[in-house]
């Protein structure tokens, strides 16, 4: 187990806060990976609403995700840059702008300000319309749900995650599931009551981490 | 196109560039006539900035070592050509030309478009059992004889399958590179495998992500979810046992995966012949028809003999 500089142990720490902590390192290759899977939904999906196209989509999160390497330094020193959400969602939002004034070929927009360059901008979240505001928030929770999911899939066997989708996500009855894929009513159970308690834990812990960035 | 190389492309020793057809970050691709005549595909990567100078040098890097194999396998694109070099500023190489969508091998430069497996996926929402296996047979081969060469291809996606002469070619060989151990993220979303690249077992993940979409029709990302739409078919009963194979290619735990290409081929194989015959299962429905016809006549025969037996005895008792 490994401790940090405060002499806690990472058991003790909220595992979110820590990984922003970790995400300082360049190398650590694992933390990043783990943000990446964490978040790429959430500006993924905030990019296609905002009527780009996949390859576009695909690029904000990246370019999104290259941003929050480059000065996530500052983040963590500059609490006037507000929350880690309100933050991320900046971040996403002028890199969408990025790509609408790539697609009309227009100048830069001086509102909008580069994040290639060495200063971040202080741009409070407050500034941003209440609409924003809305849709931000609502992509963030279910982007919660779907992270606690995409985390699960991860550890649960695929067999058990796909009697789960088509029991709870699709509301198939259980003798339709017991002969489609030829197993028993009790595996159906079992699997159901694994991932769906897997989920909610992992759900629970997902909103507790993010709330204390 | 790439705004890093909105300069004119180079000129390419004895090929005429009649058109792009493709691009990315990192290059074009163009349409081309050789000096006999015949179209090819030419990549060009140019590095204007020092950003893509190290890009630049890992493909020019993957191209040379892949550039050798790639003409002894059916399902390997054939490079026929490589030039330029990172002092030039520019490299570039030299292909076959994939199927146009519409005529195949007879290409139209004004209407030209390329044909991919990602082409075909759009156009017709999924893909039979059938051609599931045929293509998953054909690139894990061609996936296994890049292995043993010691290579990887590291971005395999149905975009980077063409057809050509209708058969399945693994192509885009931007990232290909020595197999090096698991770690790094590179290649694209959704078929990157949980451990990351870098070893024949995260190619085989990439292409268990792709047998996943054209068997169900469903993202990447919706794995392991079964398709929207599950009938009581003779078909969709293929599907959710092909799908076994699809879950063996794509497990999380990089260990219990198919651990060679060759295992995911013969796997795939072993489906082929052993998967729904429809006269076979018309033979079989015919002979439950048959036995249960007998078993019937024959239980109305005893209870026909048993009654009449019956009867006499009541006629004949004293």
């Amino acid at each position: 187990m490994s401790s940090d500089t405060t002499g806690f142990t990472e058991e003790f720490v909220p595992t979110r806060y820590t990984l922003l902590s970790r995400l300082r390192d360049w190398e650590d290759n694992d933390s990043w990976k783990e943000f990446f899977d964490t978040y790429w939904r959430l500006i993924y999906s905030v990019a296609r609403k905002s009527g780009l196209t996949e390859v576009e989509s695909q690029e904000v999160v990246q370019e999104t995700v290259i941003s929050v390497a480059k000065h996530i330094h500052k983040f963590r020193h500059d609490r006037k840059l507000g929350s880690f959400k309100g933050w991320l969602r900046n971040l996403t939002r002028w890199r969408i702008a990025d790509q609408l004034r790539k697609r009309t070929k227009l100048p830069p927009d001086p509102e909008l300000p580069d994040l290639d360059e060495s200063e971040l901008p202080e741009f409070p979240s407050e500034q941003l319309d209440g609409n924003s505001d809305t849709r931000w928030e609502k992509e963030w929770q279910t982007n919660l749900l779907q992270a606690a999911i995409d985390r699960v899939k991860q550890r649960v066997s695929e067999e058990q995650y796909q009697i789960f989708d088509l029991q709870v996500l699709r509301q198939w009855p259980v003798s339709r599931i017991t002969s489609t894929l030829g197993i028993s009513a009790a595996q159906v159970y079992l699997a159901k009551f694994r991932v769906t308690a897997s989920i909610k834990k992992e759900a629970r812990v997902l909103q507790k981490e993010w709330e204390e960035i | 196109m790439n705004p890093e190389t909105t300069s004119p492309p180079p000129s390419i020793p004895e090929h005429e560039l009649i058109r792009q057809i493709g691009g990315g970050s990192c290059g074009t691709v163009w349409l081309a006539r050789n000096a006999l005549g015949a179209f090819r595909a030419v990549k060009i990567v140019q590095a204007e900035s020092s950003r893509f100078r190290s890009s630049l040098q890992s493909e020019l890097n993957g191209v040379l070592k892949f550039e050798p194999v790639s003409r002894l396998h059916d399902g390997l694109v054939d490079i026929l050509q490589v030039g330029g070099g990172q002092d030039a500023g520019y490299f570039y190489y030299v292909m076959e030309l994939a199927d146009d969508i519409a005529t195949g091998q007879l290409i139209n430069p004004e209407h030209y478009v390329p044909r991919t497996l990602a082409h075909d996926l759009k156009k017709r929402g999924k893909l039979t059992i059938g051609e599931c296996v045929r293509n998953g047979a054909a690139i894990a081969s061609a996936l296994g004889f890049l292995h043993r060469q010691k290579l990887l291809h590291r971005d395999i996606k149905p975009s980077n399958i063409i057809f050509v002469n209708g058969f399945p070619k693994l192509a885009d060989i931007g990232l290909v590179s020595k197999i090096s151990g698991p770690g790094g993220q590179i290649g694209t979303v959704g078929f990157i495998p949980p451990e990351g690249v870098g070893t024949p077992q995260a190619d085989i993940y990439s292409l268990g992500k792709v047998l996943y979409e054209i068997s169900t029709g469903r993202d990447r990302n919706d794995y392991p979810a079964l398709p929207e739409v599950l009938t009581d078919t003779a078909e969709d009963r293929d599907l959710v046992n092909f799908n076994k194979i699809v879950l063996n290619s794509c497990r999380a735990d990089y260990g219990r995966r198919y651990q060679t290409a060759e295992e995911l081929l013969s796997a795939l194989v072993s489906f082929q012949f052993s998967r729904y015959d429809p006269r076979k299962e018309r033979a079989r429905r015919l002979l439950i028809i048959l036995v249960s016809a007998g078993g019937l006549l024959l239980f109305a025969i005893i209870i026909t003999l048993f009654v009449r037996r019956f009867l006499w005895l009541l006629r004949h008792e004293p």
